[in-house]
């Protein structure tokens, strides 16, 4: 048995035994048998000082060869091993993925919030500025100025929330300095007209307070944005180019206008505005009683008696004013059975939003 | 007010069909309420012949009729009424039709014997006339013909939603001068003439007004020898389509003037007014002090002395504008009548109308301003309709008080100002057409000027711009181009404040709580049941008029409106709450007209994140949670120093319950609402609530903040858990470790605290993480362990601690 013989019979051995390794550990026995200080080709090459120096290069070739050749076969099979075992830990990880996340929800704005929001960024973007005025209003901020006669059926007090004067500060008898609870935010128009001189382009949301029964289509709060334009050379016709074009970007661009007159003692002409149904598309359904259109807004040019109350030359500024009622837009777009929804603070109801 | 189709066509060619006349109203400014038929519908009703009447064996009350209706049957009918005979003709009602009230005819057993349909009544045809007794028809009424056709009583009435501004349009003949301007016609006057006696009115009836502004105008006129008795049929069914029940001629014919003309009316029974020098005196004025009235409706009213009455020497007889007196009321056996016709100051009539609770046909009429001028007119017509329908006699002359006639007024309109109002391009010719239509008269004396003389009828159009209205309504608001404004110097943005208001929002979302809005309103009682108060120095703003007790004054806090959302969710099934409101709290400030509104952000959390999930427990939500929503709404704001104080707040738990500092200045409170408040709200505790002034937030955020470098090497972290006293607070402890620690000392986390096994009574462990790091370099063990040690001597000696183990 020559030296060769020996060492090819170890490279034999060893690439049988590499083979049968079943993981990481025993492979690694193997090699240390092998290749190891004490392993067998280790043993085999002790033998190599006996060797003549004619016969050692043959040798010394031999048992690098058969070296390499275990070596190879020992990465081969240590990355075999690896995928395999990574494999099957990947296998023992495997999940049932249509399991629920882990998950916090963030919260929703109410309703309400949405469509203001939408409605402010609507007309920020035609130029317009956010303006607001306190909830509690003097009445000659929410009549008076705005043209109502002191018989105005609205000042009554079964339409209107008045504030008991408990702070003594002698308003009794004094209509104009009468407290009340607004019914609009038209207030804030004049407001606005006392501090700023035109070109004025404002809107304003807020919550206002009218003496109804809470009922499906009632509530005694509710919230309206309203908006006023005064500058040289405004017309009614850029009123109706403005309202067309909001009405478009909240209820759809496939929408129409129409503009009603009507009467409103701050504004002249006054208009109504309706807004195409959407769900019969102008033939009459349920959702708009049977006559294609629905009621969204009000709106007129502002009336010369109110640029009289806050001293703008009305022969040289014109302006327009319109309001809407959000809760009406709310039900409008959602169909909601019971504005009361809107006051309850049901999270089924608000996280639906 | 009702517009009877019959009656307008009279006044008015109306060629449109009744849809196309609505839509034409609608988009001209007069909105269309409602379009109803009356006498319609009446299918199944049909001239019968009574052939045969005997009593019914069983009732005395009522007849077993035979009944022809051109049918082959002859009918059996049960029928209670008195007034007809064998041989009448009456309308039949057979089995199958269905009258106005909803009612439908069915074969019915009436006492034993069986009813094959019922003969009717003219109210129960929806028309007007006696409801006491069957609607006997001529003896030529032809057998079996639909009624409706036979009487051609058919109608179509459309509800008009007439606007403050247009009191000309509560009568038919202004309704019809409308729809003559909207389509284009021309309305035909009413012809009034009248017949008078000799005897002069003047030796019988006399008029003064103690103040001509209250009552401008009083006409009156004396018929003599009527006959009261029911009205012919088309005047009852011109009032009772007019919305007014049919009563007797006299109130019939004064109604029907007031619809025809807009003009109200009143008819006294002449007997009953208190006689001076054998003339009755009336006199217009107002009340005095503990005058009482009895009015038509037999209520005893007390009258304030603002109140405007129709008097004689006895005292007042009627209210001016509202309402009749019971006394002086025609009766069946008047026969002489004083009959007014007046003009009363539309502010006085709707301040006695509401603040007696009464509105009329008349007030609402007065309300808005009657034409004074046409006061003689509506007299002479109603006059003429007493003569001819109740055999009075007209006594000559008109009694007419009239200090200040009122002239017709004279505008200016520009045409130019007109297109710059409305952005359009209507001639001066067109404008003049347009008014004219509507009975103005535009003449012009420059290309540039129309003068156009207004009718006494619309007192609404005062100005230039009113005129302007009138124009674009008629030519259509839907021709009028759209346009946007194009004028320079517009720049839409929020305001910081509102950015800032719209930053809060998203940071209380994005922190899981759900927006909400409660009432403004709160219950006086929320004061004791929640144990809040107003801030310092305010009280609570409180309604005059609220809609009940439980809604009468203005919330000074978020939180009992919070609580009861709470409540109303959790008794719904619904543990767990994570709600948020951004809105007004109110205070009255002593000597400030307007009490204070202050924008809060309140919040209340209840129950847990989420119902326990497969991979995730569903952790009870307490204080820290809200801190936590508190603290990322600082960390977002930017505001630099937040923090909370240990405060005894009634409504919160003791010990759970603390003040929010923002700069060290109050800025609001957080806690667990106290047991016994979550129970008188119903709400199961614990209930974790803040409330937050989003000014005092606000004016500590901060837009711009500093750049502060990225660290660009390891820091080495220690553990160093500290035993101190109970009432030693973290804060306490962080401050004593970030003052000790010196300029290496990068973060501190407190990561465990711990009280039990191990740990003295009374005391408690607190584990923190502390990162040393120096910004050049990275620290060695041998460089940091020093400063750590240092750290601890110190933070040991001021707050008390011990290392642990
Ligand atoms: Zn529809």
């Amino acid at each position: 048995m020559t030296l060769i013989e020996d060492l090819k019979r170890i490279e034999g051995e060893a690439l049988a035994r590499i083979a049968q390794t079943e993981d990481l550990a025993s492979l690694d026995a193997a090699r240390v048998e092998f290749l190891g200080k004490k392993g067998s080709l280790t043993g085999v090459l002790r033998g190599l000082g006996a060797l003549s120096t004619e016969e050692r290069p043959a040798v010394g070739k031999v048992s690098n060869e058969v070296r390499q050749a275990i070596e190879a076969a020992i990465e081969e099979r240590k990355a075999m091993l690896a995928q395999a075992e990574l494999a099957e830990r990947m296998s023992a990880g495997a999940v049932d993925v249509t399991l629920p996340g882990r998950k916090r929800l963030p919260g929703r704005a109410h309703l309400i919030s949405q469509i203001t929001a939408e409605v402010v960024d609507i007309f920020a973007g035609l130029g317009y500025q956010v303006a607001e005025g306190p909830e509690v209003e003097l009445a000659h901020y929410n009549f008076t100025a705005l043209n109502h006669p002191p018989t105005h059926p609205a000042r009554a007090a079964t339409d209107t929330f008045y504030v008991s004067d408990a702070g003594g500060s002698g308003r009794e008898g004094d209509p104009e300095s009468d407290v009340l609870l607004r019914t609009h935010t038209s207030p804030v128009q004049v407001r606005v007209l006392e501090q700023q001189k035109p070109p004025v382009y404002v809107i304003v949301p807020g919550r206002v307070y009218r003496r109804d029964i809470a009922d499906p289509s009632h509530l005694p709060q509710f919230h309206q944005i309203e908006g006023l334009a005064v500058e040289e050379g405004i017309t009614f016709g850029d009123l109706k180019g403005t309202l067309d074009h909001v009405c478009r970007e909240l209820f759809g661009r496939d929408r129409k206008t129409r503009f009603r007159p009507h009467f409103f003692p701050f504004t002249e002409p006054s208009a109504e505005v309706d807004v195409s149904c959407g769900i019969c598309v102008g033939s009459g359904c349920r959702f708009c009683k049977n006559t294609g259109w629905l009621e969204i807004l009000g709106c007129g040019m502002v009336d010369p008696n109110v640029f009289g109350y806050v001293d703008i030359d009305p022969e040289r500024h014109v302006g327009f004013a319109f309001g809407m009622g959000v809760e009406r837009i709310a039900a409008l777009r959602y169909d909601i059975p019971d504005l009361r929804m809107l006051v309850e603070g049901d999270m089924r109801f608000l996280r639906q939003f | 007010m009702l517009v009877s189709m019959k009656w307008l066509k009279e006044l008015v060619d109306v060629t449109l069909t009744v849809e196309e006349l609505v839509d034409r109203l609608d988009m001209t400014g007069t909105a269309v309420e409602g379009v109803r038929s009356v006498g319609e519908g009446l299918s199944g009703v049909v001239v019968g012949a009574v052939l045969e009447k005997a009593p019914h064996p069983d009732a005395d009350a009522l007849s077993y009729c035979t009944v022809d209706v051109g049918a082959a049957e002859l009918l059996k009918i049960v029928c209670g009424a008195t007034n007809f005979g064998a041989g009448d003709k009456v309308p039949v009602a057979c089995v199958g039709a269905e009258l106005p009230g909803g009612l439908v005819i069915k074969r019915a057993k009436l006492r034993g014997l069986t009813s094959e349909g019922m003969m009717c009544s003219a109210p129960e045809l929806g028309l007007g006339g006696d409801a006491s007794g069957l609607l006997v028809l001529p003896a030529d009424a032809p057998l079996g013909v639909p009624y409706a056709e036979y009487a051609g009583r058919a109608d179509t009435v459309i509800e008009l939603e007439v606007t403050p501004n247009r009191p000309d349009c509560l009568s038919m003949v202004g309704v019809a001068r409308e729809v003559a301007a909207i389509t284009g016609k021309s309305a035909r006057p009413v012809e009034i003439e009248v017949s008078e006696s000799p005897e002069p009115i003047e030796s019988a009836v006399s008029v003064e007004i103690d103040d001509p502004a209250l009552c401008p105008r009083y006409t009156a006129r004396l018929i003599t020898g009527v006959r009261i008795g029911p009205s012919p049929e088309w005047l009852a069914d011109r009032v009772t389509a007019a919305g007014a029940r049919s009563v007797n001629n006299i109130v019939d014919i004064t109604n029907y003037v007031m619809f025809e003309l807009g003009q109200p009316l009143h008819a006294f029974d002449a007997a009953t007014i208190t006689r001076r020098d054998d003339v009755a005196a009336i006199t217009v004025r107002t009340t005095r002090e503990g005058e009482t009235l009895t009015t038509l409706d037999g209520q005893t009213r007390t009258l304030t002395s603002d109140m405007l009455v129709i008097a004689d020497d006895g005292g007042p007889i009627a209210l001016a504008g509202v309402m009749g007196g019971e006394h002086t009321e025609v009766s069946d056996a008047t026969v002489d009548i004083v009959l007014e016709s007046a003009c009363f100051d539309a502010a006085s009539i709707s301040t006695t109308s509401r603040s007696l609770g009464l509105i009329s046909e008349a007030s609402t009429r007065f309300e808005r301003g009657v034409d004074p001028s046409g006061c003689v007119a509506a007299l002479d017509r109603a006059a003429e309709l007493m003569r001819t329908l109740a055999s009075g006699t007209v006594a000559a002359g008109v009694v007419d008080v009239y200090p200040a006639p009122r002239a017709e007024r004279t505008l200016t309109l520009r045409p130019g100002r007109l297109n710059k109002v409305l952005g359009t391009d209507i001639s001066a010719e067109e404008c003049a057409t347009i008014l004219g239509s509507l009975g103005l008269s535009a003449t012009s004396d420059s290309p540039h000027e129309l003068t156009v003389t207004v009718p006494t009828y619309r007192p609404d159009l005062e100005r230039e711009i009113d005129l302007v209205e009138e124009v674009v309504r008629i030519w259509g608001m839907e021709r009028v181009p759209a346009t946007l404004p194009s004028g320079p110097g517009r720049i839409g943005r929020l305001t910081g404040e509102q950015r800032w208001m719209r930053r809060i929002d998203e940071t209380m979302r994005a922190a899981g709580l759900n927006e909400t809005m409660t009432y403004s309103f709160v219950d006086p009682s929320d004061r004791e049941r929640s144990d809040t108060a107003p801030p310092e120095g305010e009280t609570p703003v409180w309604l005059a008029n609220p809609m009940s007790e439980e809604q009468a004054v203005m919330r000074w806090s978020l939180l009992p409106g919070l609580l009861r959302s709470v409540s109303y969710n959790q008794r719904r099934g619904v543990p767990d709450v994570h709600l948020y409101e951004i809105g007004a709290i109110y205070g009255a400030v002593d000597g400030a007209v307007l009490p204070r509104e202050r924008t809060m952000v309140g919040g209340v959390l209840a129950g847990s994140w989420s119902r326990p999930g497969w991979n995730a427990p569903a952790a009870p939500l307490d204080l820290f949670d809200g801190k936590g929503v508190i603290e990322a709404l600082a960390i977002d704001l930017g505001i630099e120093r937040m923090s909370v104080r240990a405060a005894d707040l009634p409504w919160l738990q003791p010990g759970r319950s603390a003040e929010v500092l923002v700069n060290g200045r109050p800025a609001g409170w957080l806690g667990e609402v106290h047991p016994l408040v979550a129970e008188r709200y119903e709400a199961d505790a614990p209930v974790v609530a803040f409330e937050l002034d989003t000014s005092a937030l606000i004016g500590s955020a901060r837009t711009v903040k500093p750049y502060r470098e990225v660290p660009r090497v390891p820091a080495v972290t220690l553990d160093l858990a500290l035993v101190v006293d109970d009432a030693v607070t973290a804060e306490r402890v962080e401050q004593a470790i970030r003052k000790a620690g010196g300029k290496l000392l990068d973060e501190v986390r407190l990561f465990d605290v711990y009280r039990g096994s191990g740990i003295p009574e009374g005391k408690k462990s607190l584990a923190w993480a502390l990162s040393y790091r120096a910004e050049d370099r990275t620290l060695s063990d041998e460089e940091v362990r020093p400063v750590h040690e240092k750290l601890i001597r110190k933070v040991s000696g001021s707050v008390g601690a011990e290392v642990r183990g």
